[in-house]
C-alpha cells in the first residue's frame, strides 16, 4: 500500500473539513424539534477528589449509604446512588466521602432562612394565612436549566454564606416568629436529609408542621422515613417525559412518579407542580397523559399548579408561556377529573382561587397571598359540606 | 495575454477584499445575536478569524514548498469555494446553535469557542489561503512580482468592502441578501480568470451555476432560518443596533433582540414593580423619563394621569415594533425619543419627577453606562428636588450571591455619592430607588392611599417583600467594595467573573494555553516577524480598545462596528503605498514607525484620561485610521528588507495575522476586563518598546532566523 506523506495528510484533511463542514446546515433543517437539539442527558457527575481533607462543625454522618470495596461508598438518598471514593464528593455537592464513610455538609449551616407565606411554596390546601419558617442548605441533585435557586442549589457548602442553626435552633427560631410551619424549601432538600429528618422530628414533637418542597428525586427507604413526621409537600413534576427530564433537569421521571405514590401510600399531603416550559413542556398530549397517570396512581384530591414560565438562568433565550396554554392545560386536567388545578405567576388570574369540587362555588379567593374570601368550615365546603382534600384549620389530621 | 491575465488575478484579490469583510461583518452580527452580545464575544470572533487566517496563510506557505503548483485554475477554484461558504456559514451559525446546544438556552464560554472554530474554520482557512496563493500565481510567471502590491489591493478590497457594507448594504440588505451582493463581484472574477476558451466548458460553467444558486437560495430562505420552534416569527427586521425579532405564541407576542427576549405582552410584574416602586414616592409625579420600556408600563404609568412623560429608545426600529403589537401603549403625554440616554440628558434641560431606567443588566459597556457614577451625577442633576431615580438589576428568589453582592454594593456605594437616600428592594429584580428625601418602604400602603390599583404589589408585596428580607438586602451591601465608573466599570470586571462562574468555567485555562502557543511561535520567528507580529497585536488592541470605549462613551456598536472597522482597514492602504515607496531608504524605518505608534498611543491614553467622554467620534475613527496607517506602512518595509520572497512574503503575512489574533485575544478577554482601558493601551506601548529594542539592537542580523527570545 502506497505510503501518505504528512503534507499530503494535511492537505487532504483540510479539503475534507473544507468540503464537509459547510454541508452540516442542511442536517439542521430536519432538527426544529428543541427536545433533539444539544445534549440528550445534563445530569451531573461526581466531583472526584474534591472533598475537603477535615470535617467541619457542620458535618453528619449520612444517613443510608453502603460501603463497598476500596473504601468506596454508595449513597442511597437519592436515584442517583452516587458511588464515591475516598475524597470524592457527591453529585449534590453536599456528601462526601472521607475515609470511607459517607458525610453530609449540610447539617446546621442553612444559607437561606425566611419568613414565608404558605403560599408562596405554593401550597394551597395546606393551612391557608399561615406562615412557614423555611430553610435551605446549599446543593441539589438535580441540573435544571431554568433554576430560580441556582445560586444555592449549584453551589458547595462552603461557596455561601450560612447561618449556624442546628435542628433545635430551627424549631426554636420558628417558634418564636409564629410560624404554623417549618419549611424545607429553595434549593434540594433531599440533599440535606439528615438535617432535615433531625429538625422534623423535633418540630414535630414541639406540635410544628413539616413541609417539604422537593424535586421528588429520592429513594424510597429514605422517603418512608421521611414521610412519618413529614406533613405536606409540594413536588415538582418536571413534565411528564423522561427524555425532557434528561435534557432541561438532569434527572429521570420514574423515580419522581415513586415518590408521588409513596406519599400517596404514607397518607402525606402533597401538591404538584409543573412549570409550563414554552417548547418543551408545553404539548397537551403529554399533559393528557400526565392526568391520566395522576388519577390513575394518587386519584383525583391532590392539587396540581400549572406555572407560568420566565426566562431564568440558563434557560433565558426562551419566551414566557402564555397565559392561555396555562389556562388551556387548567381545563384539560379538570376535564380529566382533577379536582383542584391552579394557574400560577399570574397575579390576579381566577385560576388562584380555589372552588368546590363538587359545587364548584368559590372556597378562597386569592389575591396574591391575601385571601378576602375564606369559605370553608373547617375542612369542609361552607355551601355544600363536601370535604375538601388538604391540612385545613381545625384538622390536624390529612383528610385525602 | 500575460496582463490581461495578471489583471483578472489582481480583480480575485480585490474582490476576495470585498466579500471576506462584507462576510466577516455579517458573521461577527449573526454570532452575536445566537450568542451573548459581550466584547468577550466579538473579541473572540476575530480572534478565530484572524487565527485560521493567519494559519491559511502557513498553509500556503506549506504549498510554496512544496510540487503542487500554483496555477490560475486552482485560484479559481478557491475563490469559487470562498463565495460558495459564504452564505452557508451564516446559516450554518443560524440552524447549528440549536443543533449542537439545548434550545433556548445560553451557552459558556468553552463550547461558543468551540462553535466559532467550527463554524468559521472552512471559510477562514481557505481565504488565509488565498491571498499568498494569487501572489504565488503572480510568480509563477513573473518572480519579481511585488508581495506588497496584493497586501496593497486585498487592504482596497477589504476598504471598499467595509464601506460598502457600512454605508449601504447594512440599510438596505438582509444579511444573506448581502452576502449575494457583496459576491457577485468575486463569482464574476473567479469566472474571468479562466482562460477565454476554458471558461466556457462544463465544469467552470456548473462550478459558477451552483455557487450562484447558492447564494440566491440563502435569501430564499432567509427569513425560514430564523422560525423559532415555539409560536411563528411575525415580525423581522436588521436594525442598526440589532436584530428585532417579533415571535407570538398563541395571545402573547415577545419582541427579541439578537436572540434574548425583551418584551413580552402580559408580563405584569416587572411592569407594576418598575413603575409603581418609584412613582408610589412622590406626591405628584407630573414629569416622567423613562430609560427603555417593559411591556404593559405605560398602562402602569397612566394610574398617575402625569402631564409629560418623555420615553428614550436608542433602536427606533424596537419602538416601531412595541407600539405595532400592542406591547407598549401610546398614552396622552408621551413623547418618544430616539436616542440614546445618556447623550439624550447631556443636551436637555428638561427636569424630571422620576427618571426610570428600565435598562437589562450592566453586562455589556453599553448598558454599563446607565449605572455609573457619572450617570447618577448626571440623573441628579435633571431630577427635581424631591425627584427619584429608579433602576434595577438582576434580583434573587432567597440568596445574593457573592458576585451579585458584590455589584449590588458597588452600585449602593456609587449612587450613595449623589442621593441622600438609596433603598434597595429585593425580589427577581432588585430594584434601587435614590432619592434626596425619605423612602418609605410600605409601597402597598402609599399606593392604597393614592388609590392606585395593582394586581401584583398590593397581593404579593408583602409576602415577597417581607422587612426581613428587605433589611437583609440592604444589611448585605458592602461598603468597602470599589464604586463604578465609565473608565473604571467594576461592575464589568464581576460581570465577566459571573459569565464564567455561570458555566462553572475559567478562561484561564484558554489563556494559558494560547500563551503558551504563543511563546512558542515567538521562539520559532525571526525578529522582522516579530515586528510585524506586535505590529499586528497594536492594530488589533487598538481596535478592541476603540470598540469598548466606544462602547463607554456612545453606547452603540452593533452598526458602528462596522465603521470601526472598516476605519482600522482604510488607513493600512495608504500607509503600505507610502511604505512600498519608502521602503528602499533605510532599515531605521521599521523602529521610526514604532515610535510613532507609541506616540499615537500614548496620545490616546492622555485624551481618554482628560477628555474621556467629550471626545468627538472623529477622534476614535481618527486615531484608528491613524494607527493603521502606520501598521500598514510597516509591512513593505519589512517584505523589502527580508527579499520578498514567497517563503517571506507568507511568514509575514502569517506574522501579522496571528500578532492580531494574541491582539484581539489578549485585551479583551484579560487586559481591559481586569486592568481596564488605560493600563491596556499602556501595556501596547510596552510591547512596542520591546519591538523597538529587538530591532535596534539587532540591526546588523536583519534576515537571519535566530529567536528573539
Amino acid at each position: 500500500m502506497k505510503k501518505i506523506s504528512r503534507r499530503r495528510f494535511l492537505y487532504c484533511s483540510a479539503a475534507f473539513l473544507s468540503a464537509t463542514l459547510p454541508t452540516c446546515p442542511a442536517l439542521a433543517f430536519g432538527t426544529k424539534n428543541r427536545q433533539h437539539s444539544g445534549a440528550d442527558d445534563i445530569r451531573g457527575r461526581v466531583f472526584k477528589g474534591d472533598a475537603p481533607k477535615v470535617l467541619w462543625k457542620w458535618s453528619k454522618e449520612g444517613f443510608l449509604y453502603k460501603k463497598i470495596k476500596n473504601g468506596k461508598v454508595i449513597c442511597g438518598i437519592c436515584p442517583n446512588r452516587c458511588v464515591l471514593a475516598e475524597g470524592d464528593r457527591s453529585v449534590c455537592r453536599s456528601r462526601v466521602n472521607i475515609n470511607g464513610t459517607l458525610y453530609s455538609l449540610a447539617y446546621g449551616n442553612p444559607c437561606a432562612i425566611h419568613l414565608d407565606p404558605v403560599e408562596k411554596k405554593p401550597l394551597y390546601h395546606f393551612r391557608p394565612r399561615t406562615t412557614a419558617f423555611s430553610i435551605a442548605t446549599s446543593g441539589c441533585n438535580f441540573r435544571c436549566l431554568n433554576c430560580q435557586n441556582y445560586e444555592i442549589s449549584q453551589a458547595k457548602p462552603y461557596e455561601v454564606r450560612s447561618y449556624e442553626l442546628f435542628p433545635a435552633g430551627v424549631v426554636k427560631e420558628a417558634r418564636r416568629a409564629g410560624a404554623a410551619s417549618i419549611a424545607y424549601t429553595y434549593s434540594e432538600p433531599i440533599t440535606f436529609f439528615e438535617y432535615m429528618i433531625d429538625t422534623a422530628r423535633l418540630a414535630r414533637e414541639a406540635g410544628i408542621y413539616n413541609l417539604m418542597i422537593s424535586n421528588g428525586y429520592i429513594n424510597h427507604k429514605p422517603l418512608l422515613e421521611l414521610s412519618s413526621v413529614l406533613d405536606g409537600a409540594n413536588i415538582n413534576l418536571k413534565s411528564y417525559s423522561d427524555t425532557i427530564y434528561r435534557k432541561l433537569n438532569g434527572g429521570r421521571l420514574q423515580p419522581v412518579l415513586n415518590t408521588f405514590e409513596t406519599l400517596h401510600g404514607q397518607g402525606v399531603h402533597f401538591e404538584m407542580t409543573t412549570l409550563v416550559v414554552p417548547g418543551y413542556v408545553d404539548d397537551p398530549d403529554m399533559i393528557k397523559r400526565m392526568c391520566d397517570w395522576i388519577l390513575n396512581a394518587v386519584g383525583p384530591d391532590y392539587p396540581l399548579h400549572f406555572i407560568r414560565f420566565f426566562p431564568r438562568y440558563k434557560l433565558d433565550r426562551l419566551p414566557p408561556t402564555p397565559v392561555s396554554t396555562l389556562e388551556q392545560f387548567r381545563d384539560l386536567a379538570l376535564a380529566a377529573g382533577v379536582h383542584y388545578v391552579y394557574v400560577g405567576n399570574v397575579p390576579g388570574h381566577d385560576g388562584n382561587n380555589t372552588y368546590c369540587h363538587n359545587c364548584g362555588k368559590l372556597l378562597i379567593n386569592r389575591r396574591g397571598y391575601i385571601i378576602p374570601d375564606y369559605n370553608l368550615n373547617g375542612s369542609h365546603c361552607k355551601y355544600c359540606n363536601t370535604a375538601i382534600p388538604g391540612v385545613w384549620e381545625d384538622a390536624t389530621n390529612n383528610s385525602v | 495575454m500575460k496582463n490581461r491575465n495578471d489583471r483578472a488575478i489582481l480583480h480575485v484579490v480585490l474582490a476576495t477584499g470585498i466579500s471576506s469583510v462584507v462576510t466577516q461583518l455579517l458573521t461577527i452580527r449573526e454570532l452575536l445575536t445566537q450568542f451573548q452580545g459581550n466584547e468577550i464575544v466579538i473579541a473572540l470572533i476575530l480572534f478565530v478569524w484572524l487565527l485560521l487566517g493567519g494559519m491559511g496563510t502557513l498553509m500556503a506557505r506549506l504549498v510554496s514548498r512544496s510540487q503542487w503548483q500554483a496555477t490560475v485554475r486552482r485560484l479559481a477554484w478557491l475563490s469559487f469555494s470562498l463565495a460558495a461558504i459564504s452564505p452557508l456559514q451564516i446559516i450554518a451559525i443560524r440552524l447549528l446553535r440549536d443543533v449542537f446546544f439545548i434550545h433556548g438556552s445560553s451557552v459558556g464560554f468553552y463550547p461558543i469557542l468551540g462553535f466559532i472554530f467550527a463554524v468559521l474554520t472552512p471559510y477562514c482557512l481557505i481565504l488565509g489561503f488565498v491571498l499568498p496563493f494569487s501572489l504565488f500565481v503572480l510568480r509563477s510567471k513573473d518572480p519579481q512580482y511585488p508581495g506588497a502590491r496584493i497586501y496593497i489591493l486585498d487592504n482596497l478590497g477589504d476598504v471598499t468592502g467595509g464601506a460598502l457594507f457600512s454605508f449601504a448594504l447594512v440599510f438596505i440588505f438582509s444579511p444573506l441578501q448581502a452576502i449575494f451582493a457583496a459576491h457577485l463581484p468575486l463569482l464574476a472574477a473567479s469566472i474571468m480568470v479562466f482562460s477565454a476558451r476554458e471558461r466556457w466548458r462544463p465544469l467552470p460553467l456548473l462550478a459558477a451555476g451552483v455557487v450562484l444558486v447558492l447564494l440566491t437560495a440563502g435569501i430564499l430562505i432567509e427569513k425560514t432560518s430564523l422560525q423559532p420552534p415555539e409560536g411563528e416569527l411575525i415580525d423581522y427586521r436588521e436594525s442598526l443596533y440589532g436584530r428585532i425579532t417579533v415571535h407570538r405564541d398563541r395571545e402573547q407576542y415577545t419582541l427579541f433582540e439578537d436572540g434574548t427576549p425583551l418584551f413580552s405582552s402580559a408580563n405584569l410584574v416587572m411592569a407594576e414593580e418598575s413603575v409603581h416602586y418609584p412613582l408610589s414616592q412622590l406626591l405628584k409625579p407630573d414629569r416622567i423619563l423613562i430609560i427603555s420600556a417593559e411591556g404593559g408600563v405605560m398602562k402602569e404609568l397612566q394610574k398617575y394621569s402625569p402631564r409629560k412623560i418623555d420615553y428614550v429608545e436608542l433602536n427606533p426600529a424596537i419602538t416601531e415594533v412595541l407600539f405595532r403589537y400592542g406591547l407598549v401603549e401610546k398614552i396622552t403625554g408621551l413623547r418618544v425619543i430616539h436616542r440614546d440616554g445618556r447623550a439624550y440628558l447631556s443636551d436637555t434641560n428638561r427636569i424630571y419627577d422620576a427618571i426610570i431606567v428600565n435598562l437589562p443588566e450592566p453586562d455589556t459597556f453599553q448598558v454599563n453606562r446607565f449605572f455609573t457614577g457619572e450617570f447618577f451625577q448626571l440623573a441628579r442633576s435633571h431630577l427635581s428636588p424631591e425627584g427619584i431615580l429608579s433602576f434595577s438589576m438582576q434580583g434573587f428568589d432567597n440568596y445574593l450571591a457573592e458576585p451579585q453582592r458584590q455589584k449590588v454594593s458597588s452600585l449602593y456605594n456609587t449612587a450613595i455619592d449623589h442621593f441622600n437616600n438609596v433603598q434597595l428592594l429585593p425580589g427577581q429584580r432588585i430594584y434601587f430607588l435614590c432619592s434626596a428625601g425619605p423612602i418609605n418602604i410600605d409601597i402597598p400602603a402609599l399606593l392604597m392611599a393614592k388609590g392606585v390599583q395593582t394586581d401584583y404589589i398590593q397581593g404579593y408585596y408583602y409576602g415577597n417583600l417581607t422587612p426581613q428580607r428587605i433589611e437583609r438586602l440592604n444589611a448585605l451591601v458592602d461598603s468597602t467594595t470599589p464604586k463604578n465608573f465609565d473608565t473604571a466599570p467594576y461592575l464589568m470586571r464581576i460581570m465577566f467573573q459571573q459569565w464564567f462562574a455561570k458555566f462553572t468555567t475559567s478562561p484561564a485555562v484558554f489563556i494559558i494555553f494560547m500563551a503558551v502557543l504563543c511563546l512558542i511561535y515567538l521562539i520559532r520567528i525571526t525578529r522582522e516577524e516579530f515586528i510585524l507580529f506586535s505590529t499586528g497585536c497594536m492594530t488589533m488592541g487598538s481596535e478592541i480598545l476603540v470598540i469598548f470605549a466606544f462602547q463607554i462613551f456612545f453606547g452603540y456598536i452593533y452598526f458602528q462596528i462596522g465603521v470601526i472597522i472598516t476605519v482600522f482597514l482604510a488607513g493600512l492602504l495608504p500607509g503600505a503605498a507610502f511604505g512600498r515607496r519608502l521602503s528602499g531608504r533605510g532599515k531605521h524605518l521599521l523602529p521610526m514607525a514604532d515610535g510613532l505608534l507609541m506616540v499615537l498611543m500614548a496620545l490616546f491614553i492622555l485624551a481618554m484620561a482628560f477628555v474621556g467622554e467629550r471626545l468627538p467620534v472623529l477622534f476614535f475613527l481618527t486615531f484608528g485610521f491613524l494607527i493603521s496607517l502606520i501598521c500598514g506602512f510597516q509591512f513593505p518595509v519589512a517584505l523589502h528588507l527580508c527579499g520578498d520572497d514567497n517563503p517571506a512574503a507568507t511568514r509575514f503575512f502569517s506574522a501579522d495575522l496571528i500578532g492580531a489574533a494574541c491582539g484581539t485575544l489578549f485585551t479583551s478577554i484579560l487586559l481591559i476586563p481586569y486592568f481596564g482601558l488605560l493600563p491596556t493601551a499602556a501595556a501596547l506601548i510596552g510591547l512596542k518598546l520591546l519591538s523597538i529594542i529587538i530591532g535596534v539592537t539587532h540591526e546588523k542580523n536583519i534576515a537571519t532566523s535566530l529567536s528573539i527570545l
